[in-house]
């Protein structure tokens, strides 16, 4: 399998705080990775490395071949959701796709990518009045319209229903069926639990344990969530 | 030109061709007054006070320098909105994920700002001295004409004005990134306009050069800041 991000002994700290140290993962082509760990674990400063929004003290992060913040290139190839999306109020979706599209330099069909997220009947309602769970579908659809080779998706079901979260799932399925790889933070054990094919702990600021989750799934089977919150912990199992 | 079109459609223009509007609107209130307050001096058997008045260049200074007041304060409130708020809340994480390079954009926004001010400047002064002018005739309040050709001298000082507001728009901009907010850099215009504002009337028969003069130095000062301010986005962090 071609490795899409390669994460080597990352360093990051915050003044004397050390968020990040001695971090290192792979993510493959296709497959669902999962980043779990609790409340300012880290995972929304990981992501941000990743795409270059926050230098790296030490260590390297390459994606799709290419040193993350060296050159912005391979974003082209990237989508995000970080944290909650934010958009222009006055514009409606497909405006704000459009324009999406225009500074990704790639052409794509809108009213098909607002289709698969379910916001199809949005018209011209401009995004001020969304809810909550509309802005976070439309944050999605703006992530993967570009077709990316790799989705960096920070707790994108955060307010979406539960026919939507399914919707979601069922969603980034299809995509990692096409090769797309996705990375997804979350701090809720069921949600990354459902959707990833493999799971990094992130605790004490690197990721102490790497595991297929199909398989520790049907070790644990009841106590699995157990099982990841006393490594969420920083215990051993 | 592509990310100038992709900044123009993040914002209202609407809302800012209206509040030039109103800076047009107060202008043609002020250029009235002056001529009124001429008719009355005149008739009062005139007045060292209303030297200023009594001819087009002094008339073309005070409507300028109001205008060069006004609109850097709107430069300021554009920049403001496309530069401080984009950085410094929410969509700078979307807006640095894009693959284009960070000064390309700001290069874009600082453009898409200058654009702006200078055409509303420009439309706005040039239409309140030519109506004020039309009134004028009417009223039968000419003030002298002095100097070159008039309506060249107002095109000119309109267009350096218009440029002059952009550039302290645009310093302003720089220090409401500074202080991460955009009602820093509205006050920062508002400091910057109280300063120089008056500058524009020193030598009214000169207005072209005084205007020439303070353009040089503000898209100089201006330069620097914003070239300051395209490093600072350059290495920046969300």
């Amino acid at each position: 399998m071609n490795t899409i991000v390669n994460v080597n002994s990352i360093a990051k700290s915050y003044g004397p705080v050390q968020v990040i140290h001695n971090c290192s993962f792979q993510i493959y082509e296709g497959e669902v990775y999962g980043l779990l760990g609790i409340n300012g674990a880290g995972k929304t400063t990981l992501m941000k490395m990743i795409l270059g929004l926050q230098r790296i003290d030490s260590g390297s992060i390459y994606v799709l071949g290419i040193k993350a913040g060296s050159s912005p290139e391979y974003l082209s190839n990237v989508g995000s959701v970080i944290e909650t999306p934010s958009f222009y109020g006055h514009m409606n979706a497909e405006e704000l796709l459009s324009m999406h599209l225009s500074y990704m330099q790639k052409k794509a069909d809108i009213a098909k990518t607002l289709q698969l997220v379910g916001l199809e009947h949005t018209g011209r309602k401009p995004i001020s009045q969304y809810s909550l769970g509309m802005k976070q579908r439309l944050g999605l659809a703006r992530a993967i319209i570009h077709r990316p080779r790799l989705l960096i998706l920070d707790e994108p079901l955060n307010g979406l229903d539960p026919i939507a979260i399914t919707q979601m799932r069922e969603l980034m399925r299809r995509l990692t069926d096409q090769g797309v790889s996705i990375l997804l933070s979350s701090h809720i054990i069921g949600e990354i639990q459902h959707t990833a094919d493999r799971i990094g702990i992130l605790s004490g600021g690197s990721v102490k344990q790497e595991f297929n989750t199909a398989e520790k799934v049907s070790e644990y089977g009841g106590q699995f969530e157990d099982y990841v919150v006393n490594l969420m912990k920083g215990e051993s199992a | 030109m592509n990310l100038y079109k992709l900044e123009l459609r993040k914002i209202r223009l609407s809302s800012y061709i209206w509040c030039a509007f109103g800076i047009f609107t107060g202008l043609l209130a002020l250029g009235i007054l002056f001529l009124i307050i001429l008719q009355v001096e005149t008739g009062n058997g005139g007045s060292q006070d209303v030297e200023l008045f009594d001819h087009w260049n002094g008339l073309l200074a005070l409507i300028t320098a109001l205008a060069f007041a006004c609109f850097s304060v709107l430069s300021a409130a554009v920049a403001a909105k496309a530069i401080v708020s984009e950085y410094c809340k929410d969509n700078a994480a979307v807006l640095l994920s894009y693959p284009v390079k960070r000064k390309a954009v700001l290069a874009a926004k600082c453009l898409m700002v200058c654009t702006i001010t200078t055409v509303c400047a420009f439309v706005s002064n040039v239409s309140a001295v030519g109506i004020v002018y039309v009134i004028a005739q009417f009223m039968k309040t000419v003030p002298q004409m002095t100097g070159g050709p008039f309506a060249l001298t107002v095109c000119m000082s309109s267009i350096l004005m218009g440029i002059l507001s952009s550039a302290a728009g645009l310093a302003s901009a720089a220090f409401g990134y500074r202080r991460r907010s955009g009602i820093a850099a509205i006050v920062c215009s508002l400091a910057i306009v109280c300063v120089t504002a008056n500058l524009v009337t020193i030598s009214p028969r000169r207005i072209v050069w005084v205007m020439l003069a303070m353009c040089v130095l503000f898209t100089g000062a201006a330069n620097v800041i914003c070239h300051l301010l395209a490093k600072k986005i350059e290495i920046m962090e969300v």
